[in-house]
């Protein structure tokens, strides 16, 4: 299963693109998680994530980004999810994250 | 004499993907629908990381994926003989309180019709769970043709 994180640092607009390809599972959550927070380490400002071609999460992909959102929140920062797949849609709606992750 | 198909699955996160794969095969197959499926393969999975992240089965052991195909609904029952964790004492994660884990249980039961999980310390895990098939999930894309309500009907 293929995982592919792309992050791009928007300056001008202060805030972390990035864009997950892939499957996310608890095979390599732990890579979301490294990049994340290796990220965040760097820039710590807003993270959007693009979701538009990721085809699967599960709980161990979301407690990342909980725990991302968690952790950033206490700065100021906000987690914001874009593009959701209807699969990955109705798993946010369903654990009530879709209310904090996703922008109006 | 219903159909079952057993996975014996090394205790390594890479498979797991395997086995979503194999069920969402099987779900397809018996003719659910993509969204059914995609329900089916969503708590199968998250059985499986359940039995990794809380069984402590080490990469040496394997656990069970067993999938029964009963003329009116599909059984999947993953089972390990780990070290288990208290499931009398489980809480359901409070949706509007966010965490980093305990979501996994929560989505199984939420996905699925009917969901079983019998755990006690030091006697492994099994988690039991059923959907049910019916009309509205239906696809008639796989070995069978029409629902087995319709079948009953005739």
């Amino acid at each position: 299963m293929s995982l592919s994180i792309k992050g791009n640092y928007d300056a001008a607009g202060s805030r972390w693109n990035f864009d997950l390809v892939g499957e996310i599972d608890i095979s390599n959550a732990h890579q979301l998680k490294q990049q994340l927070e290796t990220a965040y380490a760097t820039h710590p400002t807003d993270v959007y994530l693009d979701l538009e071609r990721l085809n699967y999460i599960d709980s161990t992909g979301l407690g990342v980004i909980i725990g991302v959102y968690g952790t950033i929140r206490g700065d100021g920062h906000k987690t914001i999810i874009v593009n959701p797949k209807d699969n990955v849609k109705k798993l946010l709606r369903i654990t009530s994250l879709d209310k904090v992750l996703i922008a109006e | 004499m219903p159909d079952t198909m057993t996975l014996t699955v090394p205790g390594k996160p890479e498979y797991v993907s395997t086995v979503r794969l194999a069920v969402s095969s099987l779900a397809a197959k018996s003719g659910f629908d993509v969204e059914t499926i995609e329900d089916i393969k969503v708590a199968v999975s998250e059985a499986c990381s359940n039995i990794l992240c809380h069984s402590d089965i080490g990469d040496e052991y394997s656990y069970r994926v067993e999938c029964t195909l009963h003329e009116n609904k599909l059984e999947i029952a993953v089972v390990d003989n780990g070290v288990g964790f208290d499931a009398g004492n489980y809480e359901m994660p409070n949706p509007g309180c966010l965490q980093v884990g305990g979501l996994g249980i929560y989505i199984i039961k939420a996905l699925m019709d009917d969901v079983q999980v019998i755990s006690n310390d030091g006697e492994g895990t099994l988690i039991r769970m059923t959907k049910n098939i019916r009309p509205e999930n239906f696809a008639s894309i796989g070995g069978r043709e029409t629902p087995p309500e319709s079948e009953s009907s005739r």
